[in-house]
């Protein structure tokens, strides 16, 4: 019996080892890569190292190496698109996800249809027809065309977790409001909104992230001259992995902060279809 | 008040129009005409007239990507699927310190992006990466002879590091939204612990365990990131690297459309099962309304 408890820890033991390398694995390359100034095969570990890259990328020192760009203009460009994205996105998601919620809608699978369908399809050849209408109409390659493109990313998970939030309020609460007087702007204001902030907060932070994030739509809309954060990443990937590298840590720490933030309140609405 | 009273009446739309019409209108815009316009443009030809000419195209062109598409997909998703439902079993069998350590370990590269795993993979997969290099100090590999990742096996590793703990996250929700109750009294009437997983714990979860299944399905068929920055150009490739191909360099949008059908297609299946049981499954919960 004690023979089996030994077995079955160590097992786990083994089990939890592999989950930790499997998972770090991949993050240690990046980080080793970020501060390795100079790797030459065959050595297993970089023969110097230092954060030199970082100062670099961080436009802290400066450099004439090949592809040695300062990544604090794109990182303010994603910063701000990301801003105005959340602000447009969230003002037109928090009617719908309230109306989905709350209202007996005729064609109701109909419209929720819409707002499901890039979760089950491709979003890429949408992307292909936005650049085809964008270049007819002067979109394409703008920051405009971009954030339109990033709110439809966003907007779609907007809709669905702050309808969920809606959802989970129990409308009693608001018809008591009524009950005693307050109107229906106001128990809404009043009653509905401050229990549904913390659902909508996280909607929000969840499409700031998406749109920071987001590559495939800015690759076609907005190549050559939308440089965000992702695009510089993938252009420094090829020759730079130094630089690559950094930009995709600095992408890492928002997710993983946003992971541990929302660990209690995860649901699948969350998850599906991301990057 | 007589007369503000029947002005309101006149007015009275019903209020979810106002609510639903920003949202509605842009996705009509900006998602349905899109989407409607690739089956429309597969068949449009250079010159603008009514064409199969690019299904013929990629046909000859392409059906060797789409094949490698398909395999990929159906190889990672299987991966994953298993992986998953072994680790959510884990998980929910076993309460110990190491089974907490892994719900809090798991889920970390859930929101990862496509494009840092994408350049993660990238250095840590290639000839002379982390992994080649940490399997040659412990003499697995020879390192003058390095393992080949850039292609369908390291694709798929990379899909399955970002799938698997998505898929654990909804499976193991479903597991435990089954009552310890059911086990106890299965086990008690004498139901050995394979029994309980096979004919109670995967029945009741299978909802569940099929939600992620089509979500890691559909999102690998559509991911360009991934594919794109690991194997590129290389034949064989995605279906969404070739996509890029056509609208970069040859500003073809009657071949990539095309493309763009295939790939729908390959998601048909998945697709229509994840809408309906999404529409079901919102429809059933339909507690609030007025």
């Amino acid at each position: 019996m004690n023979l089996k408890r030994i077995i079955v820890v160590a097992g786990e033991l083994i089990l939890l080892l592999l989950v930790f390398l499997v998972i770090f694995g991949p993050m240690m390359s990046l980080f080793i890569w970020s501060v390795a100034i100079r790797w030459y095969w065959p050595s297993t570990l970089p023969q110097e190292v230092g954060f030199d890259y970082w100062r670099q990328a961080l436009g802290l020192q400066k450099s004439l190496a090949i592809g040695a760009v300062s990544i604090v203009p794109a990182f303010f460009l994603s910063l701000s698109i990301a801003i105005v994205v959340v602000c447009i996105a969230m003002l037109i998601a928090i009617p719908a996800g309230y109306a989905l919620a709350k209202y007996r809608i005729p064609f109701a699978a109909l419209i929720m249809f819409l707002f499901l369908m890039p979760n089950a399809f491709p979003q890429q050849p949408i992307f292909v027809n936005l650049l085809r209408i964008f270049t007819r109409v002067g979109l394409a390659g703008t920051l405009p065309g971009v954030i339109l493109v990033h709110i439809l990313v966003g907007m779609v998970f907007g809709v669905w977790i702050t309808s969920a939030t809606f959802r989970a309020i129990p409308p009693h609460l608001e018809e008591a409001a009524r009950s005693v007087g307050a109107g229906k702007t106001r128990a809404f204001f009043r009653i509905t909104m401050p229990l549904a902030a913390p659902g909508l907060l996280a909607s929000a932070v969840f499409v700031f992230i998406t749109s920071l994030d987001e590559f495939t739509g800015t690759f076609f809309i907005g190549l050559p001259w939308i440089n965000t954060l992702p695009m510089t990443l993938y252009s420094s990937s090829g020759y730079n992995m130094q630089f690559a590298s950094v930009i995709a840590i600095i992408l890492l720490i928002p997710s993983i902060l946003f992971m541990a933030l929302i660990q209690r309140v995860l649901r699948a609405e969350y998850v599906g279809g991301m990057g | 008040m007589v007369d503000r009273l029947s002005v309101r009446r006149r007015l009275r739309l019903p209020p979810y129009l106002l609510l639903l019409f920003p949202a509605v209108t842009f996705m009509l815009l900006m998602y349905a005409y899109p989407f409607v316009s690739s089956f429309t443009r597969s068949f449009v030809g250079s010159e603008g007239n009514l064409t199969l000419q690019n299904y013929a195209k990629t046909w000859d062109l392409y059906l060797k990507d789409v094949v490698f598409t398909f395999s990929v997909t159906v190889f990672s998703t299987s991966v994953t699927a298993v992986l998953a439902v072994l680790l959510a079993m884990y998980l929910r069998f076993r309460q110990s310190v190491i089974s907490r350590m892994l719900v809090g370990l798991y889920k970390l590269p859930i929101f990862i992006p496509f494009v840092v795993v994408a350049q993660m993979m990238n250095t840590f997969l290639a000839p002379h990466g982390l992994l080649n290099l940490a399997l040659a100090q412990i003499g697995l590999v020879n390192i003058d002879k390095p393992l080949e990742l850039f292609n369908f096996w390291g694709l798929s590793f990379g899909f399955v590091w970002k799938m698997v703990p998505f898929s654990v996250l909804i499976i193991h929700g479903g597991f435990q939204m089954i009552d310890n109750s059911y086990i106890e009294a299965a086990r008690s009437a004498g139901a050995s612990r394979a029994k309980v997983i096979t004919r109670i714990l995967i029945p009741m979860s299978k909802s569940s365990i099929m939600v992620a299944l089509v979500l890691v399905y559909s999102q690998i068929v559509g991911t360009f990131t991934l594919p794109y920055m690991l194997i590129g150009g290389k034949i064989p490739t995605t279906i969404t690297v070739d996509i890029a191909h056509r609208v970069n360099y040859f500003r073809d949008f009657g071949v990539a459309n095309t493309l763009g059908v295939f790939s729908y297609l390959l998601v048909l299946a998945t697709a229509i099962y994840y809408l309906r049981s999404s529409v079901k499954r919102v429809a059933e919960a339909e507690p609030s309304r007025r």
